[in-house]
Formats: C-alpha cells, sequence, structure tokens
C-alpha cells in the first residue's frame, strides 16, 4: 500500500521534490524546504503589493478622471471637501438660529401687544379688534414656526456626525492600504519604512508606494 | 439650575440651550463645554446642578464622561441627561448600566425634553424622599 502511494506521490511531484523527500540528510530538507516556501511568499506578497498599488493608483485616477467635474483629486483634498461641508452647513445653521433669536421676542411683542388691544376692545364688529385677533393668531403661528426651525437645525449635527464617520472611514482605509504595502514590502525582502501610520500628503503617500517599487 | 451642556458641535449646543431657556430654565445659568475633558474640569471646578451631553466627541466620550462622574465622589450624583444620535441597544445599555438618569435620541422636541427632564426630577425627588 505505501509502496503503491509512494509511487503515486512520486509521478505527481517535481524531480527536485522527490529528491528532497528522499534525501537522508535532515539539516538539508529543513533549508531547502524553507527556501521553497520562502520563494512562495515572496511571490505572493509581491503580488499583493503590486495589488495594492493598483488599487492605490486607480483610487488617485478615478478622482483626477473626475477632477474636471469637481470631484476631489486626493484623499487629502476629499477630506478637505468634507471639512468645509461641515463648516458651511454649521454656518447656515447658524444663521438660521440667529433669525429665530432675533424674531421670537418680535412674536412674543406682537402678542402681546394683540393682547393688550383685545383687553380693551373685543368687539368682533370693531375693525381694530379683529386686527388684534388676526395678529394673535399669527404671532402663536411665527411661534410654532420658529421651534420648528430650531428643530430642523439639529440635522446639521446629525449630518456633520455622519461626515466625521467619512472622514474616519477615509483615513483608515488610506492606512490600511498603506500597511499592506508596508508588510508586503518588508515581506517581499525589503526592509520596512519608518512611522507609516504618520505618513499622511499625497506625496509621501506615492513617495513610500514607490519605495517598495509598486 | 445651573446646567451644563456638553457636544462638538456648536449648532447642537445651542439648540439644546435654546430649547432648555424655552422650558423655562435661565438662559444665564446654562454653560457649554465642546468635549468630555473640559466638561470634567468645569464640574470639578464649579457647581453644576445637571449635565446635558452628546455621546460622540473628541477626545473624552459622553459615555467616559457619564462614567468618570459616576466615578468621582464629589459629582457621582449629578444628573445625567445623554442626548445622542446613537440609538442602537447596546450603546442604551452601556448608558444604562453607566448610570444615566435619562437617553433622548436626536433629532427631539422641546416636549421630548420636557418629558425626560421631568421623569428625571421625579425620580430624585422620589429617592430623596425616601432617603
Amino acid at each position: 500500500m505505501n509502496a503503491i502511494m509512494s509511487t503515486m506521490v512520486n509521478e505527481t511531484l517535481p524531480p527536485e521534490v522527490v529528491e528532497l523527500l528522499n534525501s537522508t540528510d535532515g539539516a538539508a530538507f529543513e533549508q531547502a524546504l524553507d527556501s521553497m516556501v520562502r520563494q512562495r511568499e515572496q511571490h505572493l506578497f509581491r503580488a499583493l503589493g503590486v495589488l495594492a498599488r493598483d488599487l492605490h493608483g486607480a483610487v488617485c485616477r478615478l478622482g483626477s478622471d473626475l477632477a474636471n467635474e469637481g470631484v476631489p483629486e486626493s484623499m487629502t483634498d476629499a477630506r478637505n471637501y468634507l471639512a468645509e461641508v461641515l463648516d458651511m452647513s454649521s454656518k447656515a445653521a447658524h444663521r438660521s438660529l440667529d433669525f429665530v433669536d432675533r424674531m421670537r421676542p418680535e412674536a412674543d411683542a406682537l402678542s402681546a401687544n394683540a393682547a393688550a388691544v383685545l383687553d380693551h376692545n373685543s368687539n368682533p364688529d370693531d375693525p381694530s379688534a379683529a386686527l388684534a385677533r388676526q395678529a394673535q393668531v399669527f404671532a402663536g403661528a411665527c411661534a410654532e414656526g420658529l421651534n420648528d426651525m430650531v428643530l430642523v437645525q439639529s440635522w446639521q449635527d446629525l449630518a456633520g456626525q455622519r461626515v466625521k464617520k467619512v472622514v474616519a472611514f477615509i483615513e483608515s482605509v488610506e492606512s490600511s492600504l498603506l500597511e499592506l504595502v508596508r508588510l508586503t514590502g518588508a515581506l517581499a525582502g525589503r526592509e520596512a519604512p519608518v512611522e507609516v501610520a504618520k505618513v499622511s500628503s499625497q506625496d509621501e503617500v506615492d513617495r513610500l508606494l514607490s519605495e517598495f517599487g509598486f | 439650575m445651573k446646567i451644563l451642556v456638553v457636544d462638538d458641535f456648536s449648532t447642537m449646543r445651542r439648540i439644546v440651550r435654546n430649547l432648555l431657556v424655552e422650558l423655562g430654565f435661565s438662559n444665564p445659568l446654562i454653560q457649554e463645554a465642546d468635549d468630555g475633558n473640559n466638561a470634567l474640569a468645569m464640574l470639578k471646578s464649579n457647581p453644576f446642578d445637571m449635565v446635558v451631553t452628546d455621546w460622540n466627541m473628541p477626545n473624552m466620550t459622553g459615555i467616559e464622561l457619564l462614567q468618570a462622574i459616576r466615578a468621582e465622589p464629589k459629582l457621582k450624583g449629578m444628573p445625567v441627561l445623554m442626548v445622542t444620535a446613537e440609538n442602537n441597544r447596546e450603546q442604551i445599555i452601556a448608558a444604562a448600566q453607566a448610570g444615566v438618569n435619562g437617553y433622548i435620541v436626536k433629532p427631539f422636541t422641546a416636549v421630548t425634553l420636557k418629558e425626560k427632564l421631568d421623569k428625571i426630577f421625579e425620580r430624585l425627588a422620589a429617592s430623596g424622599a425616601s432617603a
């Protein structure tokens, strides 16, 4: 049985492996095995490195292809754009809240003045009383509308939180990509660069990638 | 009543302040902090009666602030109302376990805020009476 299996194995394996299997020198066997595994790993890591480089290139190209349509060219640009969105939406929300702060006392005063008029004259046939009643209804509707307006501005905070999450996601994708390049570069026999996590500008990213020949 | 409003978004701090004033709280007694660290420093150096805090903030989050308040002998009884966009089960449970007094999911109305505040004060009054 063993003899049959050994024959089958021998027929399907490359000659150098068969030779290795038949070798009686333990140290030589280990060494040859290590070298084969290393060779295979290097192929794998080099392939991964090329893949990472291609992926990064594709992300950059996608950016520059769409740049004419106002799309950011790099991840740094994307982050800046998102920061601007946060800033603009915050300013807009504050201006709406300024408006509410200005209008609320006006609405309250109108309501109080109308009430004072109605205290003296509530005759429904009198035009000034009718106008006062109308003003009171309007002031009430304004106060309610202003409250709604304040509430709606809280969406700025919610939208802002989503934007912050997207920024964090972009950063994690970028640092994972760089970590992959560093890892594959190191495992493919090149020296690992120092402080990869601190790489931030697009130039640094490109320089790091090219250091590994990707 | 001195209230500390904690949120990293100035818009939200202003809205919460606005709603609290609408509910009758005194505007000059409301103070603001933009993260948990600053809030904790303010709470340690000034007397406050209540904290209204967001969850997601840089440096120190709302839940970390809550835990720090409960761990501080001088502050541990401070009522803390969490006002947050985080509405998943685990986070609500974590806040409850950390000893939150109330939990409001954004966006919310003055009516919801009033309900939660009333409930907090009712419970505090009841526990104060039984103590």
